[in-house]
């Protein structure tokens, strides 16, 4: 059924989402909670084959340098390995591993542009559009085309402002939210009141984007900090789709 | 005439007419009397023995399979000893109060974290409504399109983050994994 033109653009734009890679440190509670639960489950706890191997040594050496030094049962030249040495030496181990920062460079010098920023929590891809006479910092967005789903703009978008070995999975056909807004007065006419935007949601598999080529300005940004890029209205309503 | 024409010879004889001939070995029994009364005995002594196997086959089948052991419920034995018991101080009364005062607390503390999720998710289930109806408004061909099912949506499968990042060049110590679990079959 052929309806009469709506006097509404359509627009698909994507959220695409980087997801977090390490864990949320804990809150003070949840700190708290675990200490206890550590301690209660060493309380109710049996003494394991290590420790009573340890007990057991600790003993016989203190048995042995109470009485006067004749051990002949032990016969001279024999080394044992006691369970401390094995726990000195398995911390000593521990101690000599070096992992991989939590707070990368990218944090400390505040560089927007990195993937590798904010490694706990979802970042976000920015990009800078120009929208009748403004630029503005958006989501990326694609004005929707006759024969294509919505789903397929956002992806256009995606692959736009991404170059095509982007990897990322939307989730699901059905839009995630919409931002409505009328056009300044002046351009305003009957068939062209205003544009609709619908977003769709998707997340990051890849995690180095060195094959993608990015055009014009981008940023990645987590959720706090989408404050301070985009417009107000526009963030209400992005901020209702957005988990923190 | 003379017999001297018959000289002594050896000729081959057999030992016994069950012996079809000189070379072979005496294959089949001597049977003297009676041989097919004892196939009769036979084949009967044969399905008697068949049908006693298929009953003893038939009373362990109707006999309720055993039950597989789940391993995590049974201690072994050797844990359940007394010298294993852990001595520790009691617990003063201060350090229960502690206690029993900072498990209120994380009480309160999942409460309204749990408030805190449902409510996002509400608003997240709201928002979607707004963005379907708004977009039946605009096309139904776009809105049956954005209705249909994700196929290729599910399975869907993720890591989940760990402590630190991943460690670049990070060459882990080789090793074999060997699988002990202990396999039961009913």
């Amino acid at each position: 059924c052929t309806a009469a033109p709506r006097p509404w653009r359509l627009f698909g734009a994507v959220c695409l989402l980087r997801l977090p890679r390490i864990t949320q440190p804990l809150e003070k509670e949840e700190e708290e909670m675990a200490a206890l639960m550590e301690q209660i489950e060493l309380e109710k706890s049996h003494y394991s084959d290590h420790e009573l191997r340890k007990m057991q040594e600790e003993e016989q050496l203190r048995r042995r340098k109470e009485s006067a030094y004749d051990d002949e049962d032990e016969a001279p030249g024999k080394t044992v390995i006691m369970a401390q040495d094995l726990e000195d030496k398995w911390e000593q181990k521990f101690l000599q591993f070096e992992s991989a920062p939590r707070i990368t460079d990218a944090d400390k010098n505040n560089n927007r542009t990195s993937l590798n920023r904010k490694l706990d929590s979802n970042l976000m891809l920015l990009v800078k559009q120009k929208i009748g006479n403004q630029e503005l910092w958006l989501l990326p967005q694609m004005e929707w085309q006759p024969g294509e789903t919505l789903r397929s703009t956002a992806e256009r978008a995606m692959t736009t402002f991404l170059g095509d070995h982007i990897q990322a999975k939307v989730l699901g056909n059905a839009p995630y939210g919409i931002y409505k807004y009328k056009f300044p007065r002046a351009i305003r006419t009957e068939d062209n009141v205003g544009a609709k935007v619908f977003f769709f949601k998707a997340f990051l598999q890849s995690n180095d984007l060195s094959q993608a080529e990015l055009n014009g300005d981008y940023l990645w940004v987590t959720k706090d900090e989408l404050g301070d890029y985009l417009k107000s209205e526009y963030l209400k309503k992005v901020n209702r789709f957005l988990l923190d | 005439f003379f017999l001297s024409s018959w000289l002594p010879q050896v000729v081959p004889c057999r030992g016994s007419h069950w012996q079809s001939s000189l070379l072979a070995l005496r294959a089949s029994l001597p049977v003297r009397a009676q041989p097919k009364k004892k196939k009769k005995v036979d084949v009967k002594r044969e399905q008697a023995q068949k049908e006693r196997m298929k009953k003893k086959i038939k009373k362990l089948e109707k006999a309720a399979p055993e039950l597989i052991p789940i391993e995590d419920f049974v201690t072994p034995i050797k844990y359940s000893d007394s010298s294993r018991v852990r001595s520790l101080p009691p617990l003063s009364s201060e350090e229960t109060e502690r206690r029993v005062l900072l498990m209120k607390k994380w009480c309160l503390f999942k409460q309204n974290q749990d408030k805190a999720e449902k409510q996002a998710i509400q608003t997240l289930v709201a928002a979607q409504q707004e963005a379907l109806k708004e977009l039946r408004l605009e096309s139904e061909e776009l809105y049956q399109a954005a209705i249909r099912r994700d196929e290729g949506l599910f399975p869907f499968e993720r890591e989940g983050p760990s402590y630190t990042p991943p460690l670049p060049g990070y060459d882990p110590p080789e090793g074999k994994c060997v699988d002990i679990t202990k396999v039961y079959t009913q």
